[in-house]
């Protein structure tokens, strides 16, 4: 089901289960909590992607609200409550994943009820600043165990600086739509107008994510549709752009090549072919095509769009750059192996004996390491 | 310009007189997140810019409501004129001049009919709500008025064609006005403490949304060089894609096709021929009809157009309009669940291989050209299709075809014949009577 569908069925299952709650307990405040677990679930549900860091539910704004919302068990039992049906809610992933977004969130709730409340304890609720204090201490300690948890998974330390805007654009919408809730003792908030209206600005953020993300994923599979052409025209072997990509992005990771280099270098390793199909053909010319005027023709087409120009600076045939030199390189190792990795050491030797060509001694190095084992000779 | 500065400082004057100095504080902290706005704004479409602003003017009114001061929210909006770097760069004197009278008379009129509105209904939160209708309106009137001012004494435009959008404009701004009046009142209630955990989340959204911009013009530019690439290959198609992505647009529009579809039939349009890069240059090239062996050679290139456009996500439910097998109307079929795209990009593409010299012919009258697909629709052309092209094209009083062309135009083609560069023309037997009558 699509993400619009899901969410209303949430809304109308709140709905529902909230006048339920609020006939079977009348005053005690259990349609208001009802509502929030739904808007937890609904929070699974809407994520935000940024291009850096890994995955943000906006659940974790929903229980700084639900952290102000009722006692410590009603805020246990809607989490975990909640938590369970975003098991059945969330696009269909594998049972493992899924399993762990969700414990993932359940341990980012109790994070921020316990920094709450500690620090309700020490400061109190009379002040606006104690309140604002305490809630964005509970974000921060919410951010804190997804990126522990992160880590543990994947094993990346997080970059604590760069690619943090989702997480500023969550802590402080969280913050505020539970400022919006309950206020301080001196002026009472709006109760859950609060949270819904002063979310605009967060769902705001999501869809702009979602966009960018989407846009993304056109973007590579363009360049990838792309890397194809070649071997359409039947200018290059079947399959060499994408070994020739993946291989370069790994040799790159090794080196230590950032990211977006990562993603340029990518690019340029799918698309290093696509200038030959802007020359005239050998017929027309009488004379073979040499690699570097495809290379050229290539770096050419590149550098006039914004975006990849940075690719075609890898891709010109002289190229200094660490990453032209990979490029150069692993697209000369297919060439030898074409993909079959029991010719990986002959390639490796080969390439060894080309004297000049490959001026960064580590390229070759790592290369040898990628492809042959680590401590291989 | 100059009597419209003079008239805002003798304003900001007549204000001043009545009413004691507004507090300082809200009016340079708002003031200020005004000049960053607006500072920001310049990466997004000028209507999201413009709404975000507003937001922050009517957050001004709601804090200055109390005290009725017009002079708090004209000046938190004058800031957003003065304080715009940019035009200090490019030593734009009257363009501050004017914005800053601009946004202060825009500011001033929104509260003119904010205020009594309050009044009226009091200060709860539904009777906020409503008053920011009217005042997101009357805004977007004064933008517009004074903006329609200048840009008839400079000629670029007449005033009632800036009015149209006028409904649309204020609908767009209204949610950021409830916005505003939550800042308003959260900044009343709490003080300014607040202000900067409601700033950072719209502030992300407007950068990331900016990249999105950004990133998607990107990716159009590298499809534009690749259809470059590919009339570098075959001169004699130069413009021809898009041509065809245009006359596409304006069928898409005429069928009422929603906005993100007409998205993706342009882009399916300017790529429909992109298989054609596989071919090499000596067949695309070559004057004259090609040999049986050559044409199946060639129309590969519709095999490789699919292949192309099948592997991304978003074009793939439109891949089949490279493909002239697709692209013909089965009268017989309903088309109930198909796609109307490839049928589209097929009369456009005749469309324009009619239209255009080539080096093996000239290019026909649109008349002819109109006659033609008249003549095949229901049989190779969707009918709906061809009557939505010759529409479009009248009612936007668009001429093509012989005498009108505005591309290149090959002096010597013979009045008529068929050949290998239109691949529009490639269709064998498609136009029994391609020859002039």
């Amino acid at each position: 089901m699509r993400l619009a569908p899901r969410l209303l069925l949430i809304a109308a299952i709140g709905a529902v289960l909230g006048v339920a709650a609020e006939l079977l307990w009348p005053g005690r405040g259990a349609a208001t909590l009802v509502a929030l677990g739904a808007a937890v679930v609904a929070g699974e549900l809407l994520v935000l992607r940024p291009p850096v860091r890994a995955a943000l539910p906006c659940s974790y704004a929903v229980f700084l609200v639900l952290v102000r919302a009722g006692s410590a068990w009603e805020f246990a039992a809607v989490v975990l409550v909640a938590e369970a049906a975003a098991l059945v809610a969330r696009e269909p992933e594998p049972l493992r994943q899924n399993l762990r977004r969700s414990f993932v969130s359940v341990l980012a709730a109790f994070a921020a009820w316990g920094v709450y409340s500690g620090a309700h304890a020490a400061f109190g609720t009379s002040t606006t600043t104690a309140i604002l204090s305490a809630l964005a201490a509970a974000a921060v300690a919410e951010i804190a165990v997804d990126d522990v948890m992160n880590y543990l998974s994947t094993r990346q330390l997080p970059d604590l600086v760069a690619g943090r805007s989702a997480d500023l654009a969550l802590i402080a919408s969280g913050v505020l739509m539970s400022f919006g809730y309950a206020g301080t003792d001196a002026h009472s908030g709006i109760g859950l107008w609060g949270p819904a209206l002063l979310s605009i600005p967060l769902l705001a953020a999501w869809y702009s994510f979602v966009r960018l993300e989407s846009i993304r994923h056109t973007y590579e599979q363009t360049i990838a549709a792309l890397a194809i052409v070649p071997e359409l025209a039947e200018v290059s072997e079947p399959g060499h752009a994408s070994r020739v990509a993946d291989l370069s992005v790994r040799v790159g990771a090794e080196l230590g090549l950032s990211p977006q280099d990562l993603d340029f270098l990518r690019a340029a390793a799918s698309l290093h072919h696509l200038g030959h199909l802007c020359l005239d053909d050998e017929t027309t010319l009488g004379r073979p095509i040499e690699p570097d005027e495809v290379a050229e023709r290539g770096a050419e087409m590149l550098r006039q769009t914004e975006y990849l120009a940075p690719a075609g600076e890898f891709l010109a045939a002289d190229s200094q750059l660490v990453g032209g030199q990979i490029l150069r390189l692993t697209s000369a190792y297919d060439d030898i192996t074409r993909g079959n990795p029991a010719l990986a050491r002959t390639a490796i030797e080969r390439l060894a004996l080309v004297p000049g060509q490959f001026d960064d001694p580590r390229v070759l190095l790592t290369l040898e390491r990628v492809v042959v084992g680590v401590g291989a000779r | 310009m100059i009597a419209l500065g003079l008239a805002y400082a003798g304003t900001i004057v007549a204000l001043a007189i009545p009413e004691a100095a507004p507090p300082l504080v809200p009016v340079v902290v708002l003031g200020l997140l005004f000049a960053l706005a607006e500072n920001l704004s310049t990466a997004l479409p000028s209507s999201a810019g413009q709404s975000a602003s507003f937001m922050l003017v009517m957050a001004a009114m709601v804090v200055f409501a109390d005290s009725h001061s017009y002079l708090g929210p004209v000046l938190v909006a004058s800031f957003g004129g003065l304080f715009f770097i940019p035009h200090y760069r490019d030593r734009a004197w009257l363009k501050i001049v004017f914005n800053t009278a601009m946004f202060g008379f825009m500011a001033l009129a929104a509260t003119a009919v904010f205020y009594p509105v309050v009044d009226a209904l009091g200060t709860s939160w539904p009777a906020l709500f409503v008053a920011a209708v009217p005042a997101a309106l009357l805004d977007q009137v004064v933008n517009i008025a004074l903006l329609a001012c200048v840009l008839h004494l400079v000629g670029v435009a007449h005033p009632r064609e800036m009015f149209v959008g006028l409904g649309k404009a204020s609908l767009q701004v209204y949610p950021f006005a409830l916005l505003g009046v939550l800042l308003g009142q959260l900044y009343v209630d709490f003080g300014p403490v607040t202000l900067p955990f409601f700033v950072v989340p719209i502030f992300v959204a407007r950068q990331t949304f900016a990249s999105y911009l950004a990133l998607k013009e990107s990716h159009d530019a590298t499809l534009r060089i690749l259809i470059g690439a590919l009339e570098a290959k075959d001169p004699y198609t130069a413009g021809h894609a898009e041509r065809v992505a245009r006359y596409a647009d304006y069928i898409g529009i005429e069928l009422g096709i929603s906005a993100s579809r007409l998205e993706r039939l342009r882009l399916a349009a300017l790529m429909h021929d992109v298989g054609k890069l596989v071919v090499p240059n000596h067949l695309l090239n070559k004057p004259g009809k090609l040999t049986a062996q050559e044409f199946t050679a060639v129309k590969r290139h519709e095999y490789a157009s699919v292949e192309i456009l099948t592997r991304i996500d978003f074009l793939a439910p439109v891949a089949p309009s490279a493909t002239t097998e697709a692209t013909r109307f089965k009268p017989v079929s309903d088309d109930h669940g198909q796609p109307i795209e490839p049928h589209i990009v097929a009369v456009a593409d005749a469309f324009d291989a009619m239209t255009s010299t080539r080096s093996y012919r000239r290019a026909l009258s649109q008349e002819i050209a109109f006659e033609e697909l008249r003549r095949n629709a229901g049989k190779q052309f969707h009918p709906r299709v061809v009557d939505a092209l010759i529409a479009a094209l009248r009612r936007r009083g668009e001429v093509h075809g012989r005498g009108y062309e505005t591309e290149v135009i090959h002096e010597n083609a013979p009045e008529a014949g068929t050949g290998s560069a239109g691949l529009g023309d490639l269709v064998p037997d498609s136009f029994g009577g391609m020859a002039l009558p």
